[in-house]
């Protein structure tokens, strides 16, 4: 079949539409419209360079409280040093990767879904060089993502 | 403060129009893939709806992803029900479904066409259908049936030439 031939051919294929689908089969589709997405939560503010702002708040509010605790005993002994407050002059906020796997879950349809799974720890730091005070907390923490949908 | 109900008009009336326009390529890629009429039916509304929820933001989801849904899903539920020992055999040659419309003079022509198409050996008659009904590029063909754009392209020529074969002595 040459190129003339094979246009030809497609041309008169074309001229024959797919069948109409049933009129109840296009109802029960019209009627089933999927609600429209739910926006996804939005995710953290994470600044470049491996720093996890999402820490400095509750690193900022520990550090509040420290500052008021020493402050208070401050007070109790030395009036002088109360004057002049708590106050950590280095925080530092980091995160360790742990471990990174994958998982593939199934959702209730049926379909097939991967996960990429990470494990971190986060690490806070938070120092006061002048009293000499230093704490230093770390907790776990898990990053789910769904990848993609598996297919054939 | 009418802007919610506005925008689910508009929503109504593009889901509408997209299946107007669409269901009836992709009621014949899943009649040739599924086992009989309810299953057809079933595998493109539940394509159709799945790759609506997926692809958000109102817009529509590429016809590659709806036709490639519907066919992973058919092997899915042939697999399942553990009916895909002979795909071939399993295409209904005289089904009472029609697959493709014609008007009173060309309905013979129609349907000699839909009996050699159904004999062509799936990869054919796959690519056959999305191009020539469904109307996607062998970019799109690609992406629905998992195969490169050059293998869609070559596996179309050779199904228009097999289907040509087939129906030559009588339409000539």
């Amino acid at each position: 079949m040459n190129e003339l031939d094979e246009q030809q051919w497609e041309a008169e294929l074309r001229r024959l539409t797919p069948a109409r689908p049933p009129e109840e089969f296009m109802a029960r589709l019209r009627a089933a419209r999927p609600e429209p997405a739910k926006p996804a939560a939005r995710p953290l503010p994470v600044v470049r360079g491996g720093w996890d702002w999402r820490w400095l708040a509750p690193a900022l509010g520990m550090a509040v409280v420290v500052a008021g605790l020493s402050l208070g005993l401050a007070k109790f002994t030395t009036p002088v040093a109360a004057a002049a407050g708590w106050k950590p002059d280095d925080v530092q906020v980091n995160e360790e990767l742990v471990s990174s796997y994958e998982v593939v879950a199934q959702l209730p349809g049926g379909e097939p879904v991967r996960f990429r799974c990470r494990q971190l720890r986060d690490q806070m730091v938070v120092r006061d060089k002048v009293r000499g005070v230093e704490i230093e907390t770390s907790s776990p923490r898990v990053e789910v993502t769904p990848v993609r949908f598996e297919t054939y | 403060m009418n802007n919610g109900s506005e925008h689910d008009v508009a929503d109504e009336t593009s889901w509408e129009q997209w299946l107007a326009r669409h269901t009836p390529a992709l009621l014949l890629f899943a009649r040739q893939q599924a086992d009989g009429e309810t299953d057809a039916q079933d595998l493109v509304q539940e394509a159709v709806v799945a790759s609506w929820q997926r692809h958000s933001g109102g817009v529509p989801p590429p016809l590659g992803v709806v036709y490639a849904m519907i066919r992973h899903r058919a092997i899915d539920w042939a697999r399942r029900n553990g009916r895909r020992t002979n795909r071939e055999a399993a295409v209904h040659l005289d089904g009472p479904e029609c697959w493709l419309d014609a008007g009173v003079d060309e309905r013979e022509r129609s349907q000699l066409i839909q009996k050699a198409l159904s004999t062509l050996p799936d990869i054919y008659r796959e690519v056959l259908t999305l191009k020539v009904w469904g109307g996607l590029t062998f970019g799109e063909i690609a992406e629905a049936l998992d195969i490169p754009a050059n293998t869609a392209a070559s596996r179309y020529r050779y199904g228009l030439q097999e289907l040509r074969k087939a129906t030559r002595e009588v339409l000539a």
